[in-house]
């Protein structure tokens, strides 16, 4: 036998528990789904083919528009939110300090509460009568509530979409600012311009592109503050969390609800564990990097911006990835916590799959939403990429 | 945030700190409230707390009655006065309790509201001549009669032991009832408050000091309602069959992906990363079909016979450290006439110990915490896991027993807190190896 058969024998042979499970519980699962998607299926008759018939009904099926968007919400929400806070809290825990690897431990441990127990423990923490959440959270409400007043004061009179005007503008701006203030593009146009407008101009629209940077934030916070109600502003000190269908802010129907918000912040709390992939990732960095850009008088957020956030973009993207695929399989807490409701705003897409497959029997249905979840997630997955192209670095491998 | 080796100075160091401290207090609150909730009793769970001590402690009251001290309930306020007059009185005949209010009628049962009719049942005391009960409006005493009026109508013969007055400055009064740690089992306290050998007495308020009431009882009582123990082996079984499986499997397929150079190799590989694309909900429904075919669903089989195939990410991770190891050792083994298995045993696992603890540490995890695969395939309660039973337990109380849950809860989660400190550096090694696929 010659030795490089020998080897794929051996090979296979090595790979055959692997290859069962790909074929068996993998590949014939997946293939079988989406035949299953194409029938009605009663579990005690067999599949009956009917074409597209799953695909026209839960197109036109409110509930199901609703988990999904409700999915959509909340991964467009909690992954931002989640990986900014993981960022930072990964950036402070990098810092030399005292005591350390104590608020290591501390900020890790909540990950290893399990799903089922962390659910009832939220469910305790949100309890609107005698939960610690809304007693701990009061002196913020009540802040944050003087703060909003008077945007609220200002929504009762101006549309919302002056907001979103406000933002485009000042984004405009500031990238158009940005641009000047550092255009490479040569000598001479920097020539040109200080002839237009004066030696400072460097200076100028650097300072001047900053300033609008924060115009930026600004607005943002005013454009969604435009969506505020007055009833908001006295929800903000003691929201009824869980038990609460209206979305916050009340003027924006598509922004999460009270309920959302609860699982939003809920998700926040595990955040931990994120924060100890980008620390061993930050740890990874090369400190000459560091120490060249000390030598070019670099400040601390230019470090941060354009050499720690790049190198660790690749796990970023990472899991901003495993977090688009996660926000779809969100079942355990909606389901012990809300059972889908109040009015079906958590009735997330993995559950309603379930309550479609299990409660309802309604195998083929299931089995259709479940496809299309599964696309919707490679788009996203494949539309994060693409984003990201141009920003993620690969170390040369 | 500093990246050389020099420790921060103290002003930069001391806003970093604040700002990690403001962040710990709302990382570390959850846990707090839920191991003091564990250890406070059923009343205090059912209030707003007023101060930092109770948010923490659990407050209870201790009064001296009949010269002993006991831990007591303040049941309510007595404010006797001409219109609403009080008496304690002993009865000389028996009647039982159900024709008698005070001290166990409604007033106790609408703090407590879980009863069944067992309970109601044994809230039938008899009265007996020996005990003394409290008179009030609505079962008046006539002292120069000398019969007290029941609710039912009827009217008994007792003598009187004293008629309240109001006290003299003004002073607040208190019906208060002795309380005993086993109260704290929900199931139990409608009859601790029909429970006739209870002391009581009605006693002024700056007789009755406030204490911390810490009761670790909450912890058996909790236990037994979920059926920790017969959950916990459960559990265990399911964890170590999936650990022991997903380890031995990936580790071969690792070894054949790193190692054996096969036609077809790469691209396996590359169709095995793709798979990790896949969501559960996708497969979840052949999959179930499958088992329920092979008789498997009811069974613990679903659960575990899976991880025995391998596992992607494992392979995949496992695929990556072998990769990292010298060739030669293994060309050497080659030599000496090893077959791949005996190169495997021999030469590999003993240099991979560190990643397979790794993945059996992560595999524990999953499969403790795992909800779904448990919700789905098992329906019989005495094969609960733990995730199921609390789940279970939790739904079926619709959420009152708060100290319960909360001592269930940190009963269920103590094992991995306990194994995280026990393993911490493979722990966090582990974590920070996940974030690395690329």
């Amino acid at each position: 036998m010659k030795n490089s058969t020998r080897r794929t024998i051996t090979g296979y042979a090595f790979a055959t528990p692997w290859l069962i499970a790909m074929i068996f519980l993998i590949g014939y699962p997946f293939a079988a789904s989406l035949y299953f998607s194409t029938c009605e299926y009663p579990p005690l008759r067999g599949p009956l083919f009917i074409g597209m018939g799953n695909y026209q009904e839960l197109v036109q099926d409110a509930v199901f528009r609703q988990s999904m968007m409700i999915t959509i919400v909340f991964a467009v929400v909690a992954i931002p939110l989640g990986v900014l806070l993981a960022l930072t809290l990964a950036l402070f825990l990098n810092s030399r300090i005292h005591g350390r690897s104590v608020y290591r431990v501390v900020y890790y441990l909540p990950h290893l509460v399990p799903s089922v127990a962390v659910a009832i423990l939220w469910m305790w923490m949100f309890n609107p009568d005698f939960g610690i959440l809304n007693v701990a959270l009061s002196p913020f409400g009540k802040a944050a509530s003087f703060l909003l007043r008077p945007f609220a004061a200002v929504a009762l009179n101006v549309p919302p979409w002056v907001g979103l005007v406000f933002v485009i503008a000042a984004f405009a701006l500031w990238r158009w600012l940005k641009k000047k203030a550092i255009d490479p593009r040569s000598v001479a146009l920097i020539q040109t311009r200080r002839l237009t407008f004066g030696r400072w101009s460097e200076k100028g629209f650097s300072i001047a592109s900053r300033l609008t940077a924060l115009v930026f934030v600004i607005a943002i916070v005013f454009a969604l503050a435009l969506w505020l109600n007055p009833i908001d502003l006295a929800k903000i000190q003691s929201p009824g969390w869980l038990t609460d269908a209206n979305a916050f802010p009340s003027g924006l129907s598509a922004a999460p609800s009270w309920a959302l918000w609860a699982l939003i912040y809920m998700s926040l709390w595990g955040v931990g564990q994120m924060a100890i992939i980008y620390l061993a990732k930050l740890q990874d960095v090369p400190v000459v990097l560091y120490e060249v850009a000390d030598l070019d008088g670099a400040n601390w957020w230019q470090k941060t911006r354009y050499i720690t956030v790049p190198m660790i973009s690749p796990v970023i993207l990472f899991n901003v990835i495993m977090g688009i695929i996660g926000a779809f399989q969100v079942f355990t807490e909606p389901y012990i916590m809300t059972s889908g409701g109040p009015e079906d705003r958590t009735r997330f897409a993995a559950m309603f799959i379930y309550d479609q497959t299990f409660q309802y029997q309604r195998l083929g249905y299931g089995s259709a939403v479940a496809w299309v979840l599964f696309l919707v997630i490679v788009v996203l997955t494949l539309l994060a990429m693409r984003i990201s192209r141009e920003r993620v670095y690969y170390a040369a491998r | 945030m500093s990246t050389t080796d020099k420790p921060t100075r103290w002003y930069m160091a001391a806003p970093i700190h604040g700002i990690l401290l403001v962040g710990a207090v709302f990382f570390v609150l959850p846990l707090l409230w839920m191991i003091a909730t564990s250890f406070k009793p059923l009343e205090q769970t059912l209030k707003v707390p007023g101060s930092v001590k109770e948010a923490l402690f659990g407050i209870g009251h201790r009064a001296e009655i009949g010269g002993l001290v006991y831990d007591v309930v303040l049941e309510r306020a007595i404010t006797p006065s001409v219109d609403d007059p009080y008496w304690i009185v002993r009865p000389l005949e028996e009647f039982p309790n159900g024709e008698m209010t005070h001290p166990f009628g409604p007033e106790t049962w609408r703090k407590y509201p879980i009863f069944n009719q067992d309970e109601l049942k044994r809230m039938d005391t008899i009265i007996t001549p020996a005990m003394e009960v409290l008179a009030d409006r609505k079962t008046p005493y006539n002292e120069e009669t000398g019969i007290l009026s029941l609710l039912s109508g009827r009217g008994v013969k007792a003598e009187l032991v004293k008629t309240l007055e109001p006290a003299e400055d003004g002073e607040q009064l208190w019906l208060v009832r002795e309380w005993r740690p086993e109260d704290t089992d929900t199931k139990e306290i409608g009859s601790t408050a029909a429970d006739p050998t209870r002391a009581w007495a009605v006693l002024p308020e700056s007789s009755i000091r406030e204490s911390i009431r810490s009761i670790p009882q909450n912890y058996p009582a909790a236990l037994k309602r979920v059926n920790f123990w017969r959950s916990f082996l459960n559990t265990m079984f399911v964890c170590v069959m999936t650990v022991f499986g997903v380890v031995i499997s990936s580790l071969i397929v690792a070894y054949g992906f790193a190692f054996i150079d096969f036609k077809g190799r790469e691209t396996l590989f590359k169709l095995t990363l793709a798979t990790m694309m896949i969501p559960f909900p996708i497969v979840m429904v052949p999959t179930y079909l499958l088992y329920r075919k092979l008789g498997w669903v009811g069974t613990f089989k679903p659960l575990w016979v899976w991880s025995w195939f391998g596992s992607a990410f494992f392979i995949f991770l496992l695929r990556q450290f072998l990769l990292g190891m010298p060739k030669d050792l293994l060309d050497a083994a080659r030599i000496d006439g090893c077959s791949e298995l005996q190169i495997l045993w021999h030469v590999v696992v003993p240099l991979t110990k560190a990643p397979l603890a790794m993945v059996a540490l992560f595999q524990f995890l999953g499969t403790w915490r795992d909800f779904m695969g448990p919700l789905i395939y098992l329906n019989n309660t005495s094969q609960f896991t733990l995730s199921l039973s609390l789940q279970a337990f939790q739904s079926e109380h619709g959420g009152t027993p708060w100290h319960l849950l909360m001592a269930a809860s940190t009963a269920f989660s103590l094992p991995l807190i306990i194994l995280f400190f026990l393993t911490i550096r493979t722990f966090i090694r582990s974590m920070a190896t996940s974030g690395l696929k690329e």
